[in-house]
């Protein structure tokens, strides 16, 4: 077997960027903060400007963007390994658009003729698993319920109908629900690290924090499961109990990013195929590398989207699959090293 | 130690609907080599699929290794029973060394590594099957003999004292197929292992078989001692061919030839 220290060693190189991209994030800005500044600023010995700047307004949008992108790379690679397919995600089994429904309805159920929420904003994560989890689970049960054929593939088959159908359903929903919503719904939907507030980033923090040991004790079932279904099952994986599991664990991971942050896309795709060239899917730690990965993506998509156009800032959404989007189809043309 | 390794009793089986075993009831052996044979279709695949567990029976019961089949757990069946299906399938850049080690699933520890009990059973895993200087290669890079090895290899990591087979010699050369049966031989003799064996080719059941089950159209047609089961008049009536069996000088067991549906 792998050594558990060269698997180690091999987190090096996103560990390593993903500090400095955290730095340069919380550096620039409106206001541009040298490294050595951040740095100081962070171990509570800056100027008092520095301090108000780097913990009030920059490091909630900061950690945010890098538990958010950890929490989506996460669901996919566990979508993947659950499903055998290399081009499950979030996005194209509807899950995340399943909790964009969930939280448009939140939204328009409970909200009042002044723009104002009648219930607390900390039910809005449970909408979005709601509508996560009818997405996702019309999404298996169709599947169980297709005799034919491949079933990782109709897994995606009707991932993708019915990831258009909760599309259409949002769309509707923005059109139709209160206007005062609309456009706070449409940022929303390409997903925004924008607004985070520290509440944001407890509520994240703690959903990872809850999931963090679950998977490390999944990580053999989750590697048993690259093996065909007969194959795994007489190595004695209860098979249909882990698909469950591991399927509803990527449900509310997907729910929960996408409640605080919209619906970024793209890292739950990319992210996992990065670390298995980058890092190697059998290795220990793969998983810890998909996730840095996602955070990394996520951080520097934001970071972009906030410096491309100032003073715009655009949508963190639109920046993921803009750097997603080709890497992945690179990744493709390259990649016929990894089959799933 | 049970007496049996499986007994089914009036199992049926479908596929979506279509009969696949028909209320077959079986004894079989402990200790032994058993091989199901019988023509394409009859069922012996999926009466070994359903002792496994890994397709629901209709109606009927089974008892594995002394124990009703929907008692045990995933892994403690594991520890019990291995099985090699027909056409395994993983990623093409695991390691047979990967391979193997998954093997060891059921008797992992959650959190630790592999233990030296692990890593001993693979290693003489990839031994006995040949592989060990293979190990670093992905399975990409094995020929069909040596991807069918390496799958054996990590069947038999699984260490558990009954191992079921579903047309193991595919994809092997007759002399790999030949050594894959040796192993078995050594295997069951010397460590006292069980096997079930689904076998295509007649004269290896002959050969290797201490216990043969005939299948027909979802039926069992005869079960016992190889020579008891494997006669010119069952092998004809149950494959509609021509056959007779010879004994030749200085084999222990005799040969099987056949020559089609025409009397020759």
């Amino acid at each position: 077997m792998t050594p558990v220290m060269p698997s180690a060693v091999r987190l090096a190189p996103v560990l390593g960027l993903l500090v400095l991209a955290t730095i340069a994030a919380i550096g620039i800005g409106s206001s541009f903060m040298p490294p050595e500044r951040v740095v100081s600023a962070l171990m509570g010995q800056g100027t008092r400007m520095d301090e108000v700047i780097v913990w009030k307004l920059r490091l909630p949008r900061v950690l945010l963007a890098v538990l958010a992108g950890a929490a989506l790379a996460l669901a996919g690679a566990l979508l993947q390994r659950v499903v055998r397919n290399p081009m499950a995600s979030p996005s194209v089994l509807g899950i995340s658009d399943g909790a964009a429904v969930g939280i448009l309805v939140f939204l328009w159920m409970f909200s009042d003729e002044g723009n104002n929420l009648i219930v607390s904003v900390h039910w809005q994560p449970l909408a979005a698993i709601l509508g996560a989890s009818i997405f996702g689970g019309l999404v298996m049960l169709l599947a169980l319920a297709d005799r034919g054929g491949n079933r990782s593939l109709k897994i995606i088959l009707y991932g993708i109908a019915l990831a258009a159908l909760a599309k259409a359903v949002v769309t509707l929903l923005i059109i139709l629900g209160p206007v005062y919503r609309a456009s706070q719904a449409l940022t929303w939907l390409t997903g925004s690290v924008g607004a985070a507030h520290w509440d944001d980033v407890l509520t994240m923090a703690l959903g990872l924090a809850l999931a963090a040991p679950f998977l490390a004790s999944q990580r053999l079932v989750l590697r048993q499961l690259v093996l065909d279904p007969e194959s795994a099952a007489t190595t004695g994986v209860p098979l249909e109990r882990a698909q469950f599991i591991l399927l509803a664990t990527a449900v509310a991971l997907t729910a929960l990013a996408t409640a605080h942050v919209g619906a970024i896309g793209f890292v739950g795709l990319v992210a996992p195929h990065i670390a298995r060239v980058m890092h190697g899917q059998f290795r220990s730690f793969y998983l810890l590398s998909t996730a840095l990965t996602g955070s990394l993506i996520v951080l520097s998509a934001d970071l972009l989207a906030r410096t491309i156009a100032p003073p715009l800032e655009l949508p963190t959404g639109a920046l993921t699959a803009l750097v997603g989007a080709p890497l992945f189809l690179y990744l493709l043309i390259k990649g016929r090293r990894y089959h799933a | 130690m049970p007496d049996f390794m499986a007994r089914l009793s009036g199992v049926t089986a479908a596929y979506d609907g279509t009969p696949a075993l028909g209320g077959i009831s079986l004894d079989l052996p402990d200790n032994r080599i058993v091989a199901f044979c019988g023509p394409n279709g009859s069922g012996k695949s999926t009466a070994l699929r359903v002792m496994r567990g890994l397709h629901k029976v209709e109606s009927g019961e089974i008892t594995v290794a002394g124990r009703a089949l929907g008692d045990w757990s995933p892994k403690e069946l594991a520890r019990q029973v291995a099985m090699l299906s027909q056409s395994p399938q993983a990623p093409s850049d695991l390691t047979v060394e990967d391979l193997v080690m998954m093997g060891r699933f059921a008797h992992r520890g959650r959190f630790s590594g592999p233990s030296a009990e692990d890593v001993a059973a693979c290693g003489k895993a990839l031994q006995i099957t040949e592989m060990t200087e293979l190990k670093h290669r992905s399975i990409a890079q094995l020929s069909g003999g040596q991807l069918q090895r390496a799958w054996v290899a990590m069947t038999l990591a699984q260490n558990a004292p009954r191992i079921f087979l579903d047309e193991p010699t595919n994809h092997l050369d007759v002399a790999h197929a030949f050594e894959l049966l040796d192993l078995i031989r050594h295997l069951s003799r010397a460590e006292n292992r069980s096997f079930v064996i689904v076998l295509h080719d007649l004269n290896m059941a002959m050969r290797y078989a201490d216990h043969v089950v005939l299948f027909k159209q979802g039926a069992v047609t005869a079960s016992g001692p190889t020579q008891d089961v494997l006669t010119e008049d069952a092998v004809s009536s149950v494959f509609g061919i021509s056959c007779r069996i010879l004994t030749l000088e200085g084999l222990e067991r005799p040969v099987i030839v056949s020559w089609g549906k025409n009397r020759g």
